[in-house]
């Protein structure tokens, strides 16, 4: 009986990846270098968004339509150098995302200017406490009781410095209290300027978003740390899995696919952000689902055709999966259809750089990963005649 | 058919109508407007028959709006302060040791204690004698005076356990207002996050976590009979001879616990307890405050039950005065600490108070010895122990008895912390804040409905184009793994994040790839010229390896993303995990009971 399917690889097909390995690799090599140049900040950098550089982030919407280059006029006027903005979802919604690059903390200055004016009119105990890291607070404790807070209130402000609450805090030590200055943030100056320029348009803030710069710091590497594990562990599974002379081909593998997701972020000025960590570090789990499959027929291969080369049977290996390692990929990419027509913001750049990372892993896989193995196998052999002519000499 | 095969149908159909009843809840839940679901409406909408109520998918801070917030620890500030306090205390030790002092005091920096004295070779030599294990004394130091300053290691320790005790108040606190679903969670770089999906009010959120913790001392008052009339009110609490029945009724019960009385005697106390702390203060309001004396109050303590991820809570009345003996401001430090008094050594907590505290607290402990003391930490009763003896500036706390000894350790270094946070001054404050406006949710919630609605029919009608009958199969199994993710999503009451929707409809393609997989290779094999039978038997076998495999390495990448994640992240990979769970089950044993219904002869044909 004649078995017939469509298949969208036709049965049979004999592409010489093997030999194709070379341009591959080379060209791999340069569109990973271009990536890596472009990301470092000194030559263009990615756009951290909120959740790593810091900073104050508001999705804003007016009910009708306005410039956005007016609304960063508008705040650069406030004197937020680096202020952007950006539509958010479709034209009708007139919605900006406006983004204040870095949160200004109290300079020194500020702070000295601060406590030179509260010094000057009160009695001030020891040393008033202010820390960067917190950014916006400053500590004082008085000689007995306390003056009232809105004298405080007054001589701060006499500094220049707006206020936006005077607290009272247990001391440092036992039974004293202690008065907490809040300063004011830049979240209140920018949102009562948008009031105040746009009341015709009804601006309404929809979400207001504020890090500070430690936490974005400590999250962005935490996050290059989590992608490094996990292509640790990766590795170190697929090598007791299959045998150690694969984890080669299998890290450089995922780290290319990562690095072209990472791509993605670098190339298009999408803001790079929490969500798109975990597509990274999706596409890597993932990527190597089809290196796992062909290096599963590469092994069903080794002891099926004795004696043949390391080369064609790699060669074989690929062809023999070329369909499904294209299907696998290809129905995965399907189930993004809908967030890549229907996603915005950062749902979309999920999609379309999860949809990169797909297309990367499976041409890495075909490519890279199993071609490399042949190339490591073959610097083993060399070697070991090199050390087998050196003895017989 | 064979007779396993009856097995696997059964397991399979059980599966799926299982799944189904366990969102039956979360079909409620949704079918009411956003306003009512967290209400007493949604439970009353829920037929009897339903699995736990409380068991549905939740939305997320991002698709129901609420406030997330990180409250860092101001550790520099809290060491500063114990630098201050100790700087009191070796004054004081030193003119207990008879040593001259004229000051002694915190340098500007805050880092170390110059100390003045006549006779400071001396006042070196005393102080290192008794806080030598956790201070030095550095060189530098002017004539006449001596430094001291913290070992780095014991810096460290401090500063842990600053972030800790602010994570308990923080818990606390939270606990207290009920809100659905918080989610705390200590972050490196002492910090910690808080979540309050449906939480409104960013301005309260912010006054009730930045308040500093008030630690009070209250004594309990076991003589009074005043509760006993709640026996014949509330139902008893239920229970089995093991234990506790949890939960408890909701509208709170009543149990007894035997009381040592300072005349030497014992009485039988009655209290009310309840699940939830909502529960329990309604029925304080309803049932025991009326019958209260006006210097007493009612305090309310938590009980944990039980180990492990098996542990659950339950909420329970304290009788107390409503006098405050002594607040925790007077506290200078407390730490676990063994009494080797009594045999192999007894977990017990050590705290010093201050010089006043000191007196305060001797009087407080000699006109109340044998009573229970409750140490109350933001109205929230955390340990009532008995006063065994008179206290002054040094005392230590006794547990009660009942637990081993790691359980009895744990105990005691949550109750220095406890005491400590009371006397640590304001050490939180806020980094990050984001609320999400409501009005954003319902938009994003279509959008992301209609995007994942779209992609499943996608990966569908591919499925079907392609494979023909083998792809009717996998769409089943696939309908079967989706509704099996959502089922294991609600049963965790899990919260379904934007990104949460991305990561479902992602496992939803990746779990279709197993079946691609399987059909290529009976493809594979029916080429070869095998018999419809042989090549699906071969088709799974073969491949059943491969696709464990490439689901473990898709599980090691979501796991480490979900410990490293927050918020939304967090969402995206606890979906993916459970998604790629379920989707071992739906493409392998699902698909392959149909198909082996349909190719049970063997001369059957399939359309793959």
């Amino acid at each position: 009986m004649q078995f017939k399917t469509f298949d969208i690889v036709p049965h049979g097909t004999r592409f010489d990846f093997v030999g194709k390995r070379r341009i591959a690799v080379t060209l791999s090599l340069l569109f990973n270098l271009a990536v890596i140049l472009w990301s470092l900040p000194a030559i263009h950098g990615l756009d951290f968004g909120v959740d790593f550089a810091g900073g104050t982030e508001m999705q804003v919407r007016f009910d009708r339509v306005v410039d956005p280059g007016e609304i960063r006029r508008q705040i650069e006027a406030l004197g937020f150098k680096d202020a952007s903005v950006q539509t958010y979802g479709p034209e009708s919604d007139h919605s900006y995302l406006v983004r204040v690059g870095r949160i200004s903390l109290l300079t020194q200055e500020d702070v000295d200017r601060v406590i030179g004016a509260v010094k000057g009119k009160f009695q001030v105990q020891g040393q008033p406490h202010f820390s960067p890291e917190v950014g916006d607070k400053i500590d004082f404790e008085f000689v007995g009781t306390p003056p009232k807070h809105a004298d405080i209130r007054a001589a701060v402000e006499s500094a220049g410095v707006k206020v936006r609450e005077v607290r009272e805090e247990a001391g440092l030590t036992a039974g004293s209290r202690s008065i907490a200055v809040l300063t004011q943030g830049i979240q209140d100056r920018v949102e009562r300027e948008l009031f105040a320029k746009f009341s015709g348009a009804k601006p309404e803030v929809l979400r207001v978003e504020y890090v500070g710069p430690a936490v974005g710091r400590e999250l962005r590497n935490q996050g290059f740390k989590a992608i490094i594990y996990a292509m640790a562990l990766i590795v170190v599974y697929v090598g007791l899995r299959f045998d150690f002379r694969f984890s080669p081909g299998v890290i450089i593998a995922i780290v290319h696919d990562a690095i072209i997701t990472l791509g993605y972020f670098a190339f298009t000025g999408r803001e790079f952000n929490l969500t798109s960590v975990a597509v990274i570090l999706t596409v890597v789990g993932y990527s190597v689902n089809d290196t796992v499959v062909v290096y599963d027929r590469i092994r069903e291969n080794v002891a099926k055709l004795k004696g043949k080369k390391l080369a064609d049977i790699v060669n074989i290996s690929i062809n023999e999966t070329l369909g499904r390692t294209f299907l696998t990929s290809f129905a995965t990419a399907l189930s993004l259809v809908g967030l890549l027509v229907f996603g915005v913001g950062t749902i979309f750049d999920f999609a379309m750089a999860m949809l990169i990372g797909i297309i990367s892993g499976t041409y890495s896989t075909w490519f890279i990963a199993a071609p490399m193995t042949i190339w490591l196998e073959e610097r083993a052999e060399a070697k070991k005649k090199v050390a087998a002519s050196a003895k017989a000499a | 058919m064979e007779r396993t095969w009856y097995w696997r149908l059964a397991l399979v159909v059980g599966v799926a109508l299982w799944s189904i009843w366990q969102l039956v809840p979360t079909w409620y839940y949704f079918r009411l407007p956003p306003e009512a679901r967290n209400g007493p409406k949604y439970e009353e909408s829920v037929p009897r028959w339903a699995p736990d109520s409380r068991k549905h998918l939740n939305l997320g801070l991002d698709l129901q709006g609420g406030i997330l917030l990180a409250m860092g620890v101001d550790v520099d500030r809290a060491v500063k302060a114990k630098v201050a306090r100790r700087a009191d205390e070796i004054a004081d030790f030193l003119k207990d040791k008879g040593v001259a002092v004229a000051s002694s005091a915190p340098s500007a920096d805050g880092s170390k204690i110059e100390v003045r004295s006549a006779d400071a070779p001396r006042a070196e030599q005393v102080v290192l004698d008794a806080y030598g294990s956790e201070m030095a004394a550095p060189s530098g130091a002017p004539e006449g005076a001596v430094w001291f300053a913290f070992k780095p290691s014991v810096i460290k320790d401090f500063q842990g356990k600053a972030v800790e005790q602010a994570e308990k108040t923080i818990r606390n606190r939270v606990d207290k207002w009920g809100v659905s679903e918080p989610d705390i969670k200590r972050k490196a770089n002492n910090q910690i996050q808080i979540q309050l999906p449906g939480f409104k009010d960013p301005e309260k959120a912010k006054e009730l976590l930045g308040r500093t913790a008030q630690l009070e001392f209250k004594i309990a008052d076991d003589e009074s009979v005043v509760l006993d009339p709640i026996r014949s009110e509330l139902p008893a609490c239920p229970s089995t001879p093991d234990g506790w029945q949890l939960p408890f009724p909701a509208t709170g019960c009543w149990m007894l616990e035997t009381v040592e009385l300072p005349s030497g005697g014992q009485r039988q106390v009655t209290y009310a307890a309840a699940s939830k702390r909502q529960e329990l203060e309604a029925a304080i309001a309803t049932a025991l405050r009326p019958k209260i004396a006006r210097d007493q109050d009612i305090g309310i303590g938590e009980v944990m039950v039980g180990q492990g991820p098996l542990k659950e809570r339950f909420y329970r009345t304290f009788l107390i005065r409503a006098k405050t003996e002594l607040t925790g401001d007077y506290i200078s430090d407390a730490r676990p600490g063994v009494d080797s008094s009594k045999g192999a050594g007894e977990p017990v907590v050590i705290f010093t108070m201050s010089p006043e505290g000191g007196r305060l607290m001797e009087k407080l402990t000699t006109e109340n010895l044998h009573r229970r003391m409750a140490t109350v930490l933001d109205g929230k009763v955390e340990t009532a122990p008995y006063i065994q003896g008179k206290i002054s500036t040094n005392g230590q706390i006794t547990l009660g008895s009942g637990r081993n000894y790691q359980e009895k350790y744990q105990e005691a270094n949550d109750i220095a912390l406890v005491l400590k946070a009371g006397a640590l001054p304001a050490p939180v404050t806020i980094f990050e804040e984001r609320t999400v406006g409501a009005t954003l949710g319902p938009e994003l919630i279509r959008r992301g409905a209609i995007a994942a609605l779209v992609g499943l029919a996608a990966v569908m009608v591919f499925m079907l184009l392609y494979y023909r009958m083998s792809g009717l199969i996998a769409d089943v199994a696939l309908v079967e793994n989706g509704l099996l993710v959502l089922a294991i999503m609600s049963l965790l009451g899990s919260t379904l994040t934007l990104p949460g929707i991305a990561g479902f409809v992602l496992t939803l393609g990746m779990a279709v790839d197993a079946n691609v997989l399987i059909n290529e290779r009976i493809r594979e094999e029916l080429r070869a010229g095998k018999t419809v039978r042989q090549a699906v038997e071969q088709g799974y076998d073969k491949v059943f390896w491969t696709i464990v495999d490439s689901h473990v390495t898709a599980l090691v990448a979501a796991v480490v993303l979900m410990q490293y994640g927050s918020g939304p992240v967090r969402g995206f990979a606890v979906t993916l995990i459970i998604g790629l769970l379920a989707s071992m089950f739906t493409s392998i044993v699902v698909t392959r009971v149909i198909i082996n219904w349909f190719t049970r002869k063997d001369t059957a044909r399939l359309s793959v």
